[in-house]
């Protein structure tokens, strides 16, 4: 009898639903330039990117937060973190992005989820059929 | 229905230039278009303008690229633009029925008018790279919008200079106020693959030129698959669509020798 009553009390269930559990945004973008001879590190990724902000929100959208977590120097790849609010400012802040130092460039974005694990793996190149 | 979400863009600038063009193409069905339409422009203000033969598209490639994600070849259309200031620049020619689709560009308010209620066209084309020079009427948009016609806006002037961006940014809200985002299409008109951007970075674009969240992802797929369907049926007579069945390998002499050296064999072999 004991041993019944231990059971039903280890084994529960709990069922939990989030809505919008995730405040931030995570893109997965990379930058590709007309020339590739130009290095650039972490800050002048951030620098571009802010600059690119600026053009097209001003001062106060330029201090908008949001954060490089991961940027690869040879691919030019990046991760950026961003709250949801700032998402769609972000987002078409780097589609309209063309230059930067009066040399022409342009931001891909690969991958935008809620969740960082999504990153991982490509969902537009799946093939579905 | 795998169609229906299918991404197109409608304006990709032509260039005599092949090899900028074959890289065009190749960005785009890299970033995920289905379809593409090369833009051959006709302004009626320089002089010795005429509508000519468009360009064979299947020169342009052996094998056309390979859609992103979806392991079909890419798929490019040919677009007539006429630039039109003055009510007798349009004229219905039969060189239209070569262009699959057909757009104009009226710089007057008149002419405005006269392309969204009588002129046999498939898109009407917004200014982007000057402030609008009229406003936009209910009447003329409405009836532009019961007839099947499309507003475009293309992005490659926002991208390029700081001043036609806020242009493109405001005469976008200005045509959004009158259409409620109904009938829009957002097109690129790039001239370098640099100057593309993807479908989804479009449909985000679309939200900062006033069109709710469904309409800017019509604006990149649904609603220009309908302005392909309302170019096919200007083509031939208004709704009827004409098809020509592929023949298949019979036994019929005929037919037999109208098939392709490599499936002749195929079929004498069988």
């Amino acid at each position: 009898m004991g041993y019944a009553d231990n059971m039903s009390e280890s084994v529960s269930y709990e069922r939990l639903v989030f809505k919008n559990a995730s405040v931030y945004h995570y893109m997965k973008i990379y930058l590709i330039l007309d020339s590739d001879d130009r290095k650039f590190n972490a800050a002048h990724f951030k620098q571009i990117v802010i600059s690119a902000l600026r053009d097209l929100y001003g001062e106060i959208g330029a201090a908008f937060p949001f954060d490089v977590l991961k940027f690869e120097e040879d691919t030019l790849t990046a991760v950026l973190r961003v709250y949801n609010s700032g998402l769609v400012k972000l987002w078409s802040a780097l589609t309209l992005l063309g230059s930067y130092h009066s040399e022409p460039c342009a931001v891909r974005v690969v991958q935008v989820s809620p969740f960082l694990l999504a990153l991982s793996g490509n969902s537009r190149e799946l093939e579905l059929d | 229905m795998s169609n229906m979400a299918a991404f197109i863009d409608l304006n990709i600038s032509y260039t005599a230039d092949k090899k900028r063009l074959q890289n065009i193409i190749e960005t785009a069905a890299h970033l995920g278009y289905s379809t593409v339409a090369i833009n051959h422009v006709v302004d009626f203000q320089q002089k010795k303008q005429e509508v000519g033969k468009p360009k064979c598209v299947s020169e342009l490639f052996d094998q056309f690229p390979i859609v992103q994600g979806k392991s079909r070849p890419i798929k490019v259309l040919n677009r007539l633009t006429l630039m039109v200031s003055e009510a007798s620049h349009f004229r219905t020619t039969n060189e239209f029925k070569l262009y699959d689709i057909v757009a104009v560009f009226p710089k007057t308010e008149k002419l405005f008018h006269a392309a969204c209620m009588s002129f046999d066209v498939d898109i009407i084309c917004i200014a982007v790279t000057e402030k609008q020079p009229f406003y936009f009427k209910r009447p003329p948009v409405n009836g532009a919008i019961d007839r099947g016609v499309f507003f475009e806006i293309s992005y490659v002037a926002a991208i390029k200079d700081s001043t036609m961006r806020r242009y493109t940014i405001s005469n976008a809200l200005s045509l959004m106020e009158t259409c409620k985002g109904k009938n829009v299409i957002v097109s690129s008109g790039a001239e370098k693959p640099l100057e593309l951007r993807g479908p989804y970075d479009i449909a985000n674009l679309g939200l900062l030129f006033g069109l709710s969240e469904g309409d800017a992802k019509a604006a990149v797929s649904t609603n220009c698959r309908a302005v392909l369907l309302h170019g096919e049926t200007r083509k031939t007579a208004l709704g009827i669509i004409h098809t020509v069945k592929k023949t298949q390998p019979t036994t019929e002499g005929q037919e037999e020798e109208e098939a392709p050296a490599s499936k002749r064999m195929k079929t004498e072999a069988m």
